[in-house]
């Protein structure tokens, strides 16, 4: 098959462009992730708490993020911000550090608000009786969640977490319009440099598949780990 | 308040938005006694049981508990319930813990008991139900009637002064309310101040020393349970018990 030996001569000749662009997509998707993680536990904890103005702006917040588009969001901050002299700062040692930031950012606000929606289903779905009986015994509040619920809704959460990594995966090919080098950007560079279109792209489809791919079954196998013994 | 009224209800009222579930319900419970609240479901039963322990928050009136009005919102409320037990239908055995961290969970991190002691005690408590050897087993891997046996242990584990039980056996397949009923039974003969939502009319008449009949949210009548399975008065109850007794 001759397009089989296009991609192959491709890969081979552009591996570093290629290397280079996993690599920075992993690293946007690693920070995304794990600022995403930490603003939608916020925001969870926001949505579900008693005090109604911070529940509102929570549920605001998450309705609008997933309501629009991520390409939206992404010209917002990077081209918007500086025009409200918001800039993110230049590091000298890291190159496009004020690109990356952006791309960062943005992906992180995107993915808290889908992270804050797992980890509210993921506490709403554990069985209301569990904290009753909890607090029948005497506990407050947060020692029936600390103790009882949240274990429980960890089983819940991290199977959608880990969907919700492989999405942030894949979705990152979107910061290559503003130029970080990405795998989608890389790929796009090799097309320019060589003209040969779809080889280039079927390389970088299966480079993303095997980063989601050996995403989801580390996530699978950290379940069963977790699975053991209880229920 | 006299030395012997453990539990004090005072014109209590509960409403979920238009719905009127409970409607000026008052009685004493005194220590010691073994109270069956029957009735229709839709009655207001477990609503009732539930706004004992405050799981359920009433709209107006009163609990006293010991003389103290859980209902004031200046009680701690977490303190008193370390001394009402509650047994729930569906069991809620905490599904992350063994059945021993069940038992231990609240007097280790609540009363700061030793955890050895407290794993002692629950044991001996396992013992007497007869399931001390599923001490490290998951809540997942027992049947309805041991789950429900392990519950009461650990209310009991508390040493509480009263026991609440929300329909113990409902959930629960025919051949395994006998086993969850005589462990109720045993706690009854031992003095154990209990309060019994059940649709079980055999231990209503044999076991409890009085009954409630709730219908429509309201108590209809409160007697001594010979006396009412003798001779029940309300039309209600009537009605009732020949439809549950004559099956």
């Amino acid at each position: 098959m001759e397009f089989f030996d296009r991609m192959g001569r491709i890969f081979s000749r552009y591996s570093s462009f290629f290397g280079q662009g996993v690599a920075n997509t992993l690293i946007i998707a690693f920070f995304a992730v794990l600022l995403g993680t930490l603003l939608g536990t916020l925001l969870a904890v926001l949505k579900m708490g008693k005090f109604k103005p911070t529940r509102w702006l929570a549920s605001a917040y998450i309705e609008f993020i997933r309501g629009t588009p991520l390409m939206i969001q992404l010209m917002f901050i990077f081209y918007g911000l500086p025009m409200l002299n918001i800039t993110f700062p230049e590091v000298s040692f890291i190159p496009n550090f004020e690109r990356f930031a952006a791309g960062i950012f943005a992906m992180s606000l995107n993915s808290g608000a889908y992270v804050a929606e797992i980890i509210r289903s993921g506490i709403q779905a554990v069985d209301k009786g569990q904290a009753e009986a909890a607090r029948s015994l005497g506990f407050k509040e947060n020692q029936a969640l600390v103790m009882v619920v949240l274990p429980q809704a960890i089983k819940n959460i991290l199977p959608a977490l880990g969907n919700e990594f492989v999405t942030v995966i894949k979705e990152s090919s979107i910061v290559s319009v503003i130029g970080i080098a990405d795998l989608m950007y890389q790929t796009n560079s090799v097309i320019s440099v060589t003209f040969i279109t779809l080889e280039s792209l079927a390389v970088a489809a299966i480079l993303y598949f095997i980063m989601t791919f050996v995403t989801s079954r580390l996530i699978a196998f950290a379940e069963r780990k977790m699975a053991n013994g209880t229920r | 308040m006299a030395q012997d009224e453990l539990i004090v209800v005072k014109d209590l009222n509960k409403s979920f938005g238009k719905l009127h579930v409970l409607k000026n319900v008052s009685t004493t419970i005194k220590k010691g006694e073994v109270v069956a609240v029957i009735g229709p479901s839709g009655s207001g039963k477990s609503t009732f049981l539930r706004c004992l322990n405050l799981l359920e928050q009433p709209t107006s009136g009163h609990v006293f508990f010991e003389g103290v009005d859980i209902c004031d919102k200046k009680t701690n409320i977490d303190l008193h319930r370390q001394k009402i037990g509650m047994v729930f239908q569906q069991f809620n055995l905490f599904n992350n813990m063994t059945v021993l961290k069940n038992i231990t969970a609240a007097p280790v991190k609540i009363r700061k008991m030793d955890p050895k002691a407290a794993e002692e005690k629950a044991l001996q408590l396992l013992d007497r139900v007869g399931l001390r050897d599923k001490a490290n087993s998951y809540p997942s891997q027992l049947s309805g009637g041991q789950k429900q046996r392990v519950a009461i242990v650990r209310a009991l584990a508390m040493e509480p002064d009263v026991m609440l039980f929300d329909e113990p056996t409902s959930a629960l397949d025919p051949e395994m309310v006998g086993e969850v009923l005589n462990v109720m039974k045993d706690l009854a003969h031992e003095g154990m101040t209990m309060v019994v939502v059940t649709h079980e009319m055999s231990f209503a008449r044999e076991v409890s020393s009085r009954v409630l009949f709730m219908a429509d949210g309201e108590i209809r009548e409160d007697r001594p349970s010979h006396e009412m399975f003798e001779d029940p008065r309300d039309p209600r109850l009537q009605d009732f018990l020949s439809k549950v007794l004559n099956l």
